[in-house]
């Protein structure tokens, strides 16, 4: 093993490693984010939503989750140029995570709503609160402790998934690295780094969560 | 691959069938003028062709490229280099994501029902790249291994057909990228490499020692830019600054190209009679 090579080249091309992990982490928060939130809109339509609302987003999880994300992201940059919305691949790329990443967390929010006793809902009603104070103040904080576990998988999930964009020439940090391999053919050390980053990246999410998670099992502050 | 290849065969036939309707004005030349750089599909991790040097695409269709940008503006830094996979190369023609896609592109029929090809501007043949000091010493040597030995090439519908024209009895494991087709051989999972030519050429002198070419070559073919079809002017102005460039005013730009990144110099246009006409 050329170690010593191979630290220089480490060394010669961080701007290149930097700018891939930068994007890499860019593409992956923007979808989590984003994600999340159409996420939970679909959750709650899927669960506590009228007719017209429901269905939409049951075939929109049922669409989508049940889509590879290579697919998603290939149709996401093509069929958008095609219809006049001319996306970037960045662009294209984040929607089509973000498609997928709502996918996934409307279910997971659905699956832990209806976890909960409906007897909570009529309770809510009986002091007075509108279901957007239900929501917001009885059922989306116990929802979360179930839902977070699967969340940050999720999350993890759509780091991994970040890799498909370099099909659609988006330089994150795999095809970054492959740049970087076609320079000085260190494939398994710059594979194996790149490991180590993605590794990283996957586990800063989990801990975060996981602190997240210690917060919330937390009992309340008393007031009185 | 090949669920990537159909998933992108569909998608072609989409934006094809969309485009037919949609886009009926295509006047490549007034807009890429109008906009004041050439955008060309690339790659950016196949050397010699393409591949990034310090934040830049470099290679020999990068080249190709700045003499396109050349002709067009005088100024062969006014182009724009989009990053995409070999198999976005017809895609991104078709939903105008680029004006040109140069990407060590092999001119086959079957391409040009999709897309208009350029004239050639490299001529390209298949070699065998093995292990220096390996189980096989060469050519004759895997020949005669028949089904014992594996061959990785870079994935392509044809790839498996074109090995076994030279090795029929060869298994053949096809990699998503250049860079992966050599480690396979690197952690012995193949016994050759079946690559092209120029890159086999460019990769051995870039690990002096290390590998050896079985000594075979075949499978000549053609390399030539593509453009969207249906845009005669477009083309008819590519093909002309290639063919200046390969055999007329623009030649000692091609030819420094050609020998910066194939290692020998082009042979040089004859003045008297037109040798475009040959």
């Amino acid at each position: 093993m050329q170690w010593d090579y191979f630290l220089n080249q480490v060394i010669s091309h961080r701007d290149a490693l930097l700018q891939g992990t930068a994007i890499t982490i860019g593409v992956s928060l923007s979808a989590i984010v984003a994600g999340t939130l159409l996420g939970i809109a679909i959750g709650v339509a899927v669960t506590y939503g009228i007719k017209p609302l429901r269905w939409p987003a049951r075939v929109y999880i049922d669409i989508i989750r049940g889509t590879p994300v290579l697919v998603l992201v290939l149709a996401t940059f093509y069929i958008s140029s095609a219809v006049g919305l001319d996306l970037g691949a960045f662009q294209a790329g984040v929607l089509a995570l973000t498609l997928f990443c709502a996918s996934h967390v409307g279910e997971i929010l659905r699956g832990a709503l209806q976890a909960l006793p409906r007897g909570q809902i009529e309770a809510g009603r009986a002091i007075g609160l509108t279901f957007a104070g239900i929501f917001r103040h009885i059922l989306f904080p116990q929802a979360l402790r179930y839902a977070l576990p699967t969340w940050i998988t999720a999350a993890v999930e759509m780091v991994k998934a970040s890799t498909l964009l370099s099909v659609i020439g988006v330089a994150e940090l795999l095809l970054t690295t492959q740049q970087i391999i076609s320079n000085n053919f260190l494939n398994m050390q710059f594979y194996l780094l790149a490991g180590l980053i993605y590794f990283l990246i996957d586990f800063a999410i989990e801990q975060v969560g996981r602190y997240v998670g210690r917060r919330l099992d937390r009992p309340a502050r008393r007031t009185t | 691959m090949t669920t990537i290849h159909k998933m992108l065969g569909a998608i072609s036939v989409f934006a094809l069938s969309s485009m037919s309707v949609a886009d009926v004005h295509a006047d490549t030349l007034q807009d890429v003028l109008a906009r004041g750089e050439l955008i060309v599909g690339t790659g950016s991790a196949n050397p010699p062709w393409h591949f990034t040097q310090n934040g830049q695409t470099v290679g020999f269709d990068a080249d190709i490229g700045h003499i396109l940008a050349q002709g067009l503006f005088n100024d062969p830094s006014k182009v724009r280099f989009v990053n995409q996979s070999s198999d976005a190369r017809i895609p991104n023609l078709l939903t105008n994501k680029v004006d040109i896609s140069c990407q060590a592109m092999t001119v086959t029929a079957a391409r040009a029902q999709q897309v208009a090809f350029t004239v050639p501007y490299y001529r390209e043949g298949v070699g065998l790249l093995m292990l220096d000091g390996g189980d096989y010493a060469d050519f004759a040597a895997l020949k005669a291994a028949g089904s014992d030995i594996t061959v990785a090439v870079l994935q392509n519908v044809y790839a498996e057909q074109m090995v076994h024209q030279a090795l029929p009895e060869a298994k053949v494991d096809q990699y998503e990228s250049q860079n992966l087709i050599y480690q396979a051989l690197n952690s012995h999972r193949a016994d050759a490499v079946a690559t092209d030519l120029s890159t086999l050429k460019w990769y051995m002198k870039n690990n002096s020692g290390r590998y050896t070419d079985a000594g075979y070559a075949w499978n000549p073919q053609s390399y030539a830019c593509a453009v969207s079809p249906d845009d005669a002017r477009w083309l008819q102005f590519v093909n002309t600054t290639l063919e200046q460039a390969m055999n007329g005013v623009e030649f000692e730009r091609y030819a420094a190209a050609f020998e910066q990144w194939f290692g020998e110099r082009p042979p040089a246009p004859e003045t008297g009679f037109p040798s475009e006409m040959r």
